[in-house]
């Protein structure tokens, strides 16, 4: 298993973040956030309806004329009425970002736990292949539910036991407080996730670390921070209009998480039906077919069946090797400054898998019962792949 | 006393229906109300004398929802 958090991963759940997780999620959790300043801002409808009252009176009054003392203290009352409106606003700053920090430490942790889940339920490549897999199918059930496809997708949703969002619903109304209150509220977002931030847990489950699994809530919830931040202070119905708008954006997102996922489900069992193995096979058959050799990255290896890879960050070269039938293989696979997925390097069909070192070698036996057909190895997350083809 | 159920427009996670159902505290004449998102409908029992169903419908518009008698 490896630990190293995946650029590619990381990257593409901040960016969910940024372009579509945080509107996925703000109608509700502005929502929450305006009540935990409830106090202020029934300040505020209480001052606009004085106000509206001072001026109902003066208009009641209007035929008669007011003296100049009258006046003045009418103007003294809308004036002091009008006034605290503007600190709010400035203030309205703070519990956002309590809010929002609170629920960034509150995601990362359930990350790290998640992706211990994950690594729970890890027991060999091929139940990961299978957690992956499904987890794929939950991403496209969820992608579909987004596009609104069919109603039978509303089941992928998971809802929260309604006694969870009721708390969370009444203790935002009840409780003011500027700092507690946001921070608390923050914090039990993670008991109102929406669809995009179910896919994310899901995938960090997935990862089958920890350290990966925190890594990737915290680059999504990091990468809703700032559209949450500025879309806090536009009015819900705005929020609202984007979300519906912005659904389409994140069904399309999910649905490509989906299939990476599945993909890499299917690498990992070593199946040869995923698309990277598909397209590789199609790739050597066509150079096959018209004679081009050289465009088919095939080694063999040398006479005592020894055979070396690299495992870079960019996959494993080369990723075609061909080997006769029935003999055993002696693979090394080198690194050097490798820091990606790449270094969990797993062979499904022999129950291999190990943590390659940053830089370093290790030497696996490949016995003559599995020198047959095609052995696929793949890193642990089943993104990159090569295989041995026996003949 | 009335009890109905509608069927709700625009709802696309958990966080809609605690939305929602946030407005049985908000609507004076609301006894309970119970938002489906399966089912993407909401059982609503509440004082004809104290709301009306346009009343009730015209919140969850506000709300960004869409209600109709199921």
């Amino acid at each position: 298993m490896s630990l190293d958090p995946s650029s590619n991963l990381l990257g593409l759940a901040f960016i969910t973040g940024v372009t579509t997780g945080g509107l996925s999620c703000l109608a509700v959790q502005a929502g929450l956030l305006a009540t935990s300043v409830a106090r202020q801002a029934e300040t505020d409808v209480a001052a606009q309806l004085a106000i509206k009252h001072v001026v109902a009176q003066r208009k009641k009054r209007s035929n008669r004329k007011l003296t100049k003392e009258q006046r003045r203290s009418e103007r003294a009352a809308l004036a002091t009425l009008a006034q605290p409106e503007k600190p709010k606003r400035r203030n309205a700053a703070t519990p956002i970002a309590l809010f929002l920090s609170a629920k960034l430490v509150a995601y990362t942790v359930l990350g790290v736990f998640l992706g211990w889940l994950g690594s729970v339920l890890q027991l060999s490549p091929y139940s990961r292949a299978a957690l992956q897999i499904g987890i794929g199918i939950f991403m496209l059930g969820t992608a579909a539910r987004l596009f609104n496809l069919h109603p039978i997708f509303r089941y992928f949703v998971i809802e929260p036991p309604r006694f969870i969002t009721r708390f969370v619903r009444r203790y935002a109304k009840n409780n003011a407080s500027t700092v507690a209150t946001p921070l608390f509220l923050g914090t039990l977002t993670i008991f109102i996730p929406c669809g995009v931030t179910q896919a994310m847990m899901v995938l960090a489950v997935g990862t089958g670390s920890p350290l990966l699994g925190a890594a990737i809530m915290f680059a999504f919830i990091l990468g809703t921070t700032p559209v949450f931040f500025g879309l806090a202070y536009v009015a819900t119905r705005l929020g609202e209009v984007l979300h519906t708008r912005f659904l389409r954006v994140a069904g399309a997102v999910v649905l490509i998480l989906g299939l990476v996922s599945i993909e890499g489900g299917l690498n990992l069992m070593g199946s040869p039906y995923s698309v990277s193995n598909l397209l590789n096979s199609a790739a050597v058959s066509i150079a096959e077919a018209s004679g081009n050799y050289q465009d088919v990255a095939a080694a063999q290896p040398d006479a005592n069946g020894a055979i070396t890879i690299q495992a870079s960050n960019g996959g494993y070269s080369p990723n075609l090797i061909k080997a006769p039938t029935g003999k055993p293989v002696s693979l090394t696979v080198v690194t050097s400054g490798t820091t990606g997925c790449t270094r969990g390097f797993v062979i499904p069909s022999i129950g291999f898998q190990r943590s390659l070192p940053e830089t370093g070698q290790i030497t696996i036996s490949i016995p003559a019962s599995a020198a047959n057909g095609n052995l696929r190895y793949t890193c642990s997350m089943g993104m990159y792949s090569g295989y041995f083809e026996f003949a | 006393m009335a009890k109905q159920v509608f069927s709700v427009k625009g709802m696309h996670c958990s966080a809609c229906v605690m939305t929602l159902e946030g407005l049985e505290d908000e609507l004076a004449g609301i006894r309970s109300l119970k938002v489906s998102l399966h089912k993407q409908r909401a059982e609503i029992e509440y004082d004809e004398k104290k709301i009306s169903e346009d009343e009730i419908r015209r919140a969850f518009e506000r709300a960004g929802y869409g209600l109709a008698r199921a």
